[in-house]
């Protein structure tokens, strides 16, 4: 009668055997997956309550700081004094959300090295400084908080940097958000309000959305024809109020429909600093896809700009995608159809005409520091690459100083200095147009010379809706920037 | 003699937890303070406490049942601690009134053996009726039921006079009354139950009237148990029956009508109850309702994952990530700070157990000693096996505590209860 309490027994006891098998298969065969799923939040909690260096702006005021837990010894808790004006490019570190922006980018410097991994024991022993460093951004405070009050309650993103070394001034994103009710203790629903929000908040637009550039890329379509020998400033055009495009019944007219100056012919400068659609389909189609997109790419369309963060590419498509294809082209060339960039993107561009043609590589942290507040390491400028020639940065630096004294980005002009810009007004099917400002000043500036070239753009026209245009919606904001950097 | 290898192996759980709360202390960057030596004190007393009783009125007990369950309240506690001390410092509590009241049983029965037990058995199955239903009693009751986690598994009582309130979950201590009944009715039953009566085609069944208390005691334990939303035990209960039901008459039949009626009540709880529809999707992919239903088995498996092979380190990890790790899940905490040798290590305890108990049961001449013996170790070993089915997902989660391991007096006092009776059972064999 003990037979089947030994069979039951037996049962059991390969229930048992079953379950020793499958924690094996989690713990050592899945295991890694599991440990690495950026949905395990122990990477992010093993940083939460650790002391994390201090996130200064360039005149030092504290976007973010650890200060010692009061609750418990060992602790630290992190705060972002700065609430939304560096959430995007600082980040945060969550349970809940993961970390993002410079915290996690960065955290190799911000985190404390002193624990009890291998690494953690060499570093102590081969008299490494264990503390965390803190950063040092190249970002500037106060312009940092014009930009965002420029931009207000529309969406929207700026970038400026300073063209002559590639550190960024500005990098504000609207709407925004308050990273510190992300590691509060309404973290959760703090999470799912921005999570629903059409607006997404979380969303850094300057470096992470692309727009049609509008008419701000016909600075690339007219370095393509300088760069080629084909155009001048001085040479002639026909001035139609509307261009049926070759092989198509498809036109494309200027903003308003109507020509350019009167009728008869304009010269290429003129049209620039007008913005005529028409003249700058003609260009684009006497360029020829190739070098159109051989010079976007100079410029840094189709590739991943070097940066702290993580910057979406800008795109043009491949050349011979569309070589045969004159309709496409002249679309192209006036930053419509197929053409995307990104607000940092369309900085770098007006950054390259100020710096002679030459694009810096962009940076945010300047410097890393150590808790006493010595300087550990600093960035230095490094050239990215070359856009267009010193001769073609010239004319077109030229063009530009003239859009903004006579022509459509007037409302950027700021007394007493001599700022160079162009805007666009991006027609998006369906919707209201995106409004863009890019430009620089001072022109010319000498050796040491502060200068600044930034990008504005206002998603769907913001409030002014249909009626926006980049003069009358992005040129103002780009004003408001310059007055506070040239006071 | 062997009495003396339990006091050795006593001592060395005692160590074992103090170490180990050391252990999470220096991890933690605190030195060590009281807790260690309280702890060594909690195990010594209730592990020793235990073994004195069988000493003074057991001393032929088998000598292993005490370090094997002492090793996993151990294991058990030091996670408990890791995760919250406040709690451990109560579970220590609950561990003293466990091992005295584990004594208490081995001196109630020093004279007359487990036999009386079997007298009363209709009064067990009252009692744990009873207990399980006492949840049910309303909130404006001096005892009454409270919901927690959605299953009204719980007993409050205000202690008059005082704002203090005492909870406790009466299904842990109603499933060992249900053992013993179940063990005395299969002794007196067993040999009519398993004689064929009669045939209907190859399945051959016993007198239906040999079948009826017990469908009475295991439908009205479901009853309870489903309408208190508690699957979990309803399962554990179901399993138990059929366990010992085949264990006492060999008859394969209750085997295959039990897993035909487990498949039927599946498939209509799964119609019915929405709350069993969320667990067995997120059971078949956490990762689908990642924030919802799915979060605990996926916390479980993050940590289990993130512990691999040698685990964190005790202390190191974040056992505290995951929901219920001191109850259900204490054992994906084990996993996460100790790695698959302490996962695995943790199996083979179990597994020990209940080799060692069904050693006891196989050893037993008397027919209600040798239920009762089996009976209790099948119970250990079934909830043990469901609960860490459901955190490795084996099975759905089921919401079970963990035996001896998990945090909670209710369901240290009913391992306690389960360790006297076994010891005093293989006490008897040896005279």
């Amino acid at each position: 009668m003990n037979d089947p309490l030994r069979r039951t027994a037996w049962t059991i006891l390969a229930g048992f055997l079953v379950l020793a098998v499958a924690t094996t298969w989690i713990q050592a065969v899945a295991g890694p997956d599991y440990r690495d799923d950026p949905r395990n939040p122990r990477l992010v909690a093993s940083r939460v309550g650790r002391e994390r260096g201090a996130i200064v702006s360039s005149d030092a005021v504290v976007a973010a700081r650890s200060d010692p837990s009061p609750d418990t010894s060992q602790t630290f808790v992190r705060s972002y004094p700065g609430g939304a004006d560096y959430a995007h490019t600082v980040g945060f570190v969550s349970v809940l959300f993961g970390a993002r922006g410079l915290e996690r980018e960065r955290a190799g410097d911000l985190v404390s090295n002193r624990d009890s991994t291998i690494s953690g024991v060499l570093n102590a022993l081969m008299g490494g400084d264990p503390r965390p460093r803190g950063l040092r951004l190249t970002i500037d405070d106060d312009l940092q908080k014009v930009a965002l009050m420029a931009l207000g309650d529309n969406r929207g993103a700026v970038f400026a940097v300073d063209p002559s070394t590639g550190a960024v001034l500005v990098a504000a994103s609207t709407p925004g958000f308050d990273p510190n009710t992300l590691i509060g203790p309404d973290a959760h629903l703090a999470g799912q309000l921005l999570d629903d929000d059409p607006d997404q908040p979380l969303l850094d637009r300057s470096i992470a959305t692309t727009y049609p550039p509008g008419s701000t890329f016909k600075v690339i379509t007219t370095a393509a024809a300088l760069d080629a020998g084909i155009a001048g400033p001085s040479t002639e055009y026909p001035d139609p109020g509307a261009l049926v495009l070759p092989g198509s019944t498809a036109t494309i007219s200027n903003y308003d429909g109507k020509v350019c100056v009167d009728g008869t012919t304009v010269t290429l400068e003129e049209a620039f600093v007008r913005s005529c659609n028409t003249v700058f389909a003609r260009l684009g189609m006497e360029v020829g896809a190739e070098q159109l997109v051989a010079t976007a790419e100079a410029f840094g369309f189709n590739s991943v700009i070097p940066y702290d963060l993580e910057i979406l590419a800008s795109a043009i498509p491949e050349a011979r995608s569309f070589a045969d294809d004159p309709p496409a082209i002249a679309q192209n060339a006036i930053g419509q159809r197929d053409v995307r960039a990104t607000p940092v993107q369309m900085a770098l561009v007006a950054a390259a005409v100020a710096n002679g043609g030459e694009i810096m590589i962009p940076y945010v942290v300047s410097d890393v520091f150590l808790s006493d507040g010595l300087i550990e390491s600093s960035t230095t400028p490094i050239v990215w690459r070359r856009a267009t020639s010193p001769a073609s940065a010239a004319v077109l630096s030229d063009m530009m100083e003239r859009v903004v004294v006579s022509g459509s980005g007037r409302n950027a002009a700021v007394p007493g200095v001599r700022i160079a810009g162009k805007t666009g007004t991006a027609e998006v099917t369906g919707q209201p147009p995106h409004a863009w400002f890019i430009g620089f000043g001072p022109v010319d500036a000498g050796p040491g010379e502060p200068q600044i070239a930034l990008a504005v753009v206002i998603e769907s026209g913001g409030s002014a809706g249909e009626t926006a245009t980049g003069g009358s919606v992005a040129a103002p904001i780009a004003q408001k920037i310059f007055a506070e950097f040239f006071e | 003699m062997t009495r003396n290898a339990e006091a050795v192996l006593i001592a060395a759980v005692a160590t074992l937890a103090s170490i180990g709360v050391a252990m999470v202390q220096f991890a933690g960057g605190t030195w060590l303070d009281a807790d260690v030596a309280l702890t060594f004190i909690a195990f010594a007393f209730t592990f020793g406490l235990i073994h004195l009783a069988f000493r003074a009125w057991a001393p032929n007990a088998n000598p292993l049942i005490l370090p094997i369950a002492g090793f996993l309240a151990a294991v058990g506690f030091i996670e408990v601690f890791r995760i919250d001390p406040s709690l451990a410092a109560l579970q220590r509590w609950w561990l003293a009134i466990a091992g005295i009241s584990a004594a208490l049983v081995v001196w109630l029965l020093r004279d007359s053996g487990v036999a009386v037990l079997r007298r009363y058995r209709y009064l067990f199955l009252a009692a744990a009726i009873g207990l399980l239903l006492l949840p049910l009693l309303p909130e404006s009751w001096p005892i009454h039921g409270a919901v927690v986690n959605g299953s009204r598994l719980w007993v409050r009582v205000t202690v008059p006079f005082t704002d203090i309130d005492l909870s406790f979950q009466p299904g842990e201590v109603a499933k060992v009354l249900l053992t013993i009944f179940l063990a005395s009715y299969l002794a007196d039953r067993s040999e009519a139950m398993a004689t064929v009566s009669r045939s209907i085609g190859p399945i051959r069944l016993p007198e239906p009237r040999h079948l009826g208390p017990v469908l009475v005691a295991a439908g009205a334990a479901f009853l309870v148990l489903m309408y208190q939303r508690d699957l979990g035990a309803s399962l554990l209960l179901f399993a138990l029956f059929i366990g010992m039901l085949y264990a006492a008459t060999g008859r394969g039949v209750y085997v295959v009508s039990g897993l035909v009626a487990v498949v039927v009540a599946g498939v209509v709880a799964y119609q019915q109850f929405a709350h069993v529809r969320v667990r067995i999707s997120a059971w078949l992919d956490p990762f689908a309702d990642f924030t919802g239903a799915g979060y605990q088995t996926a916390q479980g498996l993050f940590a289990m994952g993130s512990g691999s092979l040698t685990g964190s380190g005790l202390g190191l990890g974040r056992p505290d990530l995951i929901p219920e790790a001191t109850t259900d899940f204490v054992f994906a905490a084990v996993g996460e700070e100790l790695g698959l040798a302490g996962s695995i290590a943790v199996i083979t305890a179990y597994a020990l157990f209940v080799t060692v108990g069904i050693g006891i049961a196989l050893r037993c001449r008397d027919r209600f000693r040798k239920y009762l013996a089996g009976g209790l170790t099948i119970l250990v070993g079934i909830q043990a096996f469901l609960i860490i089915a459901g955190v490795v997902r084996v099975l759905p989660i089921t919401g079970l505590t963990t035996p001896l391991m998990s945090y909670g007096g209710s369901s240290l006092l009913a391992s306690a209860l389960i360790l006297a009776l076994l010891g005093r059972a293989s006490h008897e064999e040896r005279v």
